[in-house]
């Protein structure tokens, strides 16, 4: 019996340490350190200093503030968005929205860090193109709009997320049953009881939901803040962790204080991540897919299908057209210049030759491939392991490994860039990958673990217990069964994990930054570094480039989506 | 060839209570043994048991004489290695293989290769009557043929004993019937022990050797259909293996295996009785069994017709007797009004006391 019981526990030991080692040392790491009087783990002394300081700062309750407004602000332009889009797409006559849902990539293939640079080169107060054509025109003494302020901030990262939303809510609006709408049509509903009693009610849980997930990553995101906030001085959470760190006023990296202002948040996020967690409970409980076909009634828009493609155009030109337009035109130019058809005459190839020569973009070409794919295989094999272990094997302790392995989801990269600074000092005797891109590869594979563990067990969950049981009632053993049936039934959520982590890693910029060392540059660092130091056509070349692999990265995963809803039906 | 001994097995989620409460029965070999009851009475978990998908609390199994399980010694043989095939009521035929890979997957499992993985392939595909669709993929098969394909991997693997967890619940109602009649010729052909899990009692008496009924975790009575059918022991086999008029009765006087007894209907004279009599007693009378009647005699009460039911083969009445409405059902052959006095003859080998 006492065999029987270790080979139980075995799985979770296995997983359990990993999962300890990747998410819950680094956490205990950050906990320490805002106790610690130099903000380093190891050394010795306990102090509340750095909390008195943090939360004492006349300027932490701006700071909340405005975290609050960005994160609240995007969430929420994102959803109405992407609610409209959604509804527009899947519910109503409007033309082409085939094509529109074939486009939706295009805004994810635009990293929110270039939509930032797009815009600020669109908008910046002194050389913005749009303010400089609006000046012209209507011969305006300032400039009417600002790229580094609030309300540009959440303009953007609202644009940034809307096509996040828009996949969240399109499967909610596209699943439901027509048959619910005409019951309370039958029962005598008009269409404001229609709307109000039925229609709200089954897609409150998704809206909800979308909405806790906006929230969470609005309180997260480092990109647009870093870049349309710093320059104003306008700080979130994630950007004054980042300035306590690069760029602290004593010059010395705070490390007590960001420890202290992370270790409150990271908890805080975690509570909403809770909640996130328990409404996806609750919004797949009203899924109303019942395995019928059946086609959705669409809202017949008469006159007005024509404004509703216009709007959905008026979002592709603003999240996608106008700001990697911009970027094209920039990357195109010898110095910053605004598209105009006598600056046509300057178009020149030099940054992308540039872009093509250079040994230190190679190297970061490199080291960003190598990263990606790494993190993107491990992510893939853990939260496989991880859902199989869990859900599958129902091994003792599930509940633990599942909630480290979601655990991520409330750390932003900033803090997990932090926390791993502290882990791998402490421990560069004898893991020795401070500054490399292994350490990258750790931060990329913790970071995107929560969201590879919950698609990997919602693909778990609808894969019949059965189909593996036929294996083992068939003679074969635990291995073989995985090999022969569970991962090749499972295969394309998991490289439908692979192309996503894959994609992230490439756009990311807030973890490699905060663990930039001289071996590890990779290409979103590069193309800060150049928008920081001046080089904006240089920078704008890395991002047409990045773009590009991007948009083939995701071309793939369509292709795969599509072939794996083939095979379902 | 398998045996059952004191079997206990726990729910995951309610410990204390017990889905499977000393389960005990020995299937001997080429028999078509069949676990019956409601769902939630625990014949699945026992089925589960015997491949080892589930562990027991307590209790041993045997398979072909070699001990599977044994809570007393420790022993639990994994799934892989019983000498077990089974066919699982979603037919779990994995989609991403052709009907042949399915098929050949225990050979696989096993290490058989060569020339006799493939004669062992085709013997099965030709058994089920797939040896044309052998390069289909699975998922363009329609259910029956799913069903096929499981039955055709179980068969693959010749081994001991058949487990069959509800095999036909998921297909129409013609094509079970066909099934039905395939699967007992399969059986006998093969020579295969088989135990077959279902809540259908008519499935169950036309598939198999013997049937046990079970309820809430136990197995209340284990015998032949005839036996199960005509000569039940308790109430809730009789009921729940068709239709059924019980009535509570008391023993009035008895001679031998003639017994007398007190009704609500009268004095009933039962030739169909227990060895002792335990209390509380039922009288049973199946519908079908109740003959109508033209004069006064032994076992004849007199009632009236308050309804009547006329579904084509069969015609059912509702006749009240005194307080209480016996179903009596009849052929379309004889079409009686639908009300009316009628007298009705309990035929007393018919009349069957059952306890509780």
């Amino acid at each position: 019996m006492r065999r029987h019981a270790f080979a139980r526990w075995l799985p979770t030991l296995l997983l359990g340490s990993l999962l300890l080692y990747l998410v819950a040392l680094p956490l205990l790491f950050l906990g320490v350190s805002s106790l610690r009087p130099t903000g380093m783990p190891l050394e010795p002394g306990v102090t509340f200093a750095h909390y008195a300081e943090v939360y004492g700062n006349p300027g932490f309750w701006r700071l909340v503030r405005d975290s609050a407004v960005f994160a609240a602000g995007s969430a929420a332009v994102a959803l109405t968005l992407g609610t409209l889009l959604a509804w527009a797409v899947e519910r109503t006559d409007m033309p082409g929205s085939g094509l529109v849902r074939a486009l939706v990539i295009l805004p994810m293939a635009t990293p929110p860090l270039l939509l930032a640079i797009g815009w600020a080169m669109l908008l910046s107060p002194r050389a913005g193109a749009v303010n400089l054509v609006l000046m012209e025109w209507f011969g305006l003494q300032a400039a009417p709009f600002n790229a580094y302020s609030l309300g540009a901030m959440v303009f953007v990262q609202g644009l940034s997320l809307t096509s996040t939303a828009f996949l969240f809510l399109s499967p909610a609006f596209r699943n439901m049953d027509p048959s619910l709408e005409e019951a309370a049509m039958a029962s005598g509903a008009g269409t404001g009881m229609l709307f109000r009693r039925v229609l709200l009610p089954l897609l409150l849980p998704a809206l909800l939901a979308a909405g806790v997930f906006l929230l969470i990553v609005g309180f997260v995101v480092f990109e647009i803040p870093g870049t349309l906030g710093l320059p104003a001085r306008i700080f979130v959470l994630s950007s004054q962790i980042y300035f306590l760190a690069a760029d602290p006023p004593g010059g010395f990296p705070l490390y007590g204080q960001i420890s202290a202002l992370a270790s409150v948040f990271i908890a805080l996020l975690f509570l909403l991540g809770l909640l996130y967690r328990r409404m996806t409970a609750a919004a797949s409980r009203y899924r109303t897919v019942t395995g019928k076909g059946f086609r959705p009634r669409r809202m017949r828009l008469g006159r007005w299908r024509w404004a509703a493609l216009g709007g959905v155009g008026v979002y592709f030109l603003l999240a996608v057209v106008l700001p990697v337009g911009m970027l094209l035109w920039t990357s195109l130019m010898p110095f910053q210049a605004r598209p105009s058809w006598a600056n046509l005459s300057l178009v020149t190839l030099e940054n992308h030759m540039d872009f093509l020569a250079s040994p230190r973009v190679f190297e970061a070409v490199a080291n960003t491939a190598l990263v990606a794919v790494l993190a993107a295989t491990l992510v893939a094999v853990i939260a496989t392991l991880t859902a199989w272990t869990t859900i599958r094997l129902r091994a003792p302790a599930s509940g633990v490994l599942d909630t480290l392995a979601f655990l991520p989801i409330a750390i932003p990269g900033v803090m997990m860039g932090v926390a791993l600074i502290y882990v791998y000092l402490t421990l560069d005797p004898v893991i020795a990958i401070y500054g490399t891109v292994w350490i990258l590869v750790v931060a990329y594979t913790t970071e995107y673990l929560s969201f590879g563990n919950r698609a990997a067990g919602g693909v778990m969950v609808q894969l019949h217990p059965e189909l593996e049981e036929a294996g083992r009632t068939s003679g074969a053993a635990t291995l073989l069964v995985l090999r022969r049936i569970t991962v090749p039934l499972l295969w394309p959520a998991i490289a439908a994990i692979w192309i996503w982590v894959l994609a992230h890693v490439m756009r990311e910029l807030a973890i490699s930054l905060m663990l930039q060392g001289r071996d590890n540059q990779v290409v979103t660092t590069l193309l800060w570094d150049y928008w920081q130091g001046g080089e904006a056509t240089r920078a704008a070349a890395v991002g047409v480039w990045l773009v590009v692999s991007l948009l083939v990265v995701l071309v793939a995963w369509q292709v795969l989506a599509a072939r794996r809803g083939r095979a379902d039906a | 060839m398998l045996e059952v001994r004191g079997l206990w097995k726990a729910y995951d989620s309610r410990p204390g209570a017990f889905s499977v409460r000393d389960v005990s029965f020995a299937v001997a070999k080429g028999e078509f043994f069949t676990l019956l009851g409601p769902s939630g009475c625990g014949k699945t978990t026992t089925l589960r048991s015997i491949a080892g998908l589930e562990t027991p609390d307590r209790g041993e199994i045997a398979i072909g004489g070699r001990t599977v399980f044994s809570s007393r010694s420790g022993v639990v043989l994994p799934v892989a290695r019983r000498d077990i095939a089974m066919v699982f009521q979603s037919y779990a035929v994995w989609p991403h293989m052709t009907v042949a890979q399915n098929v050949a997957f225990p050979l696989d499992a096993l290490g058989i290769r060569g020339p006799e993985a493939a004669a062992r392939l085709d013997r099965a595909l030709e058994t089920v009557g797939l040896s044309a669709f052998r390069d289909r993929p699975a998922p363009m098969l329609s259910g029956g043929q799913q069903q096929r394909v499981a039955l055709a991997r179980a068969v693959a693997k010749q081994a001991s004993v058949l487990l069959l967890d509800e095999p036909l619940s998921n297909l129409d109602a013609r094509l079970r019937e066909q099934m039905r009649v395939e699967l007992r010729d399969l059986q006998q052909r093969l020579g295969t022990t088989a135990i077959y899990v279902t809540h259908d009692q008519e499935e169950a008496m036309a598939l198999s050797d013997r049937v046990a009924v079970m309820d809430n975790g136990v197995i209340v009575e284990c015998d032949t259909p005839e036996n199960l059918y005509l000569r039940p022991r308790t109430a809730f086999a009789a009921r729940f293996v068709g239709q059924a008029d019980l009535l509570p009765a008391t023993l009035a006087a008895r001679d031998g295996a003639r017994w007398w007894l007190d009704t609500p209907l009268g004095r009933i004279e039962s030739r169909c009785t227990p060895d002792s009599p335990a209390a509380p007693l039922h009288l049973l009378i199946r519908p079908e069994h109740i003959e109508f009647a033209e004069a006064d005699a032994g076992n004849v009460v007199a009632g009236r017709i308050t309804r009547r039911v006329f579904s084509g083969r069969i015609v059912e009445y509702f006749v009240a007797v005194g307080g209480t409405v016996l179903r009596v059902q009849g052929t379309s052959r004889t079409l009686l009004p639908a009300s009316g006095a009628v007298r009705l003859f309990l035929p007393p080998e018919r009349c069957v006391v059952v306890a509780g």
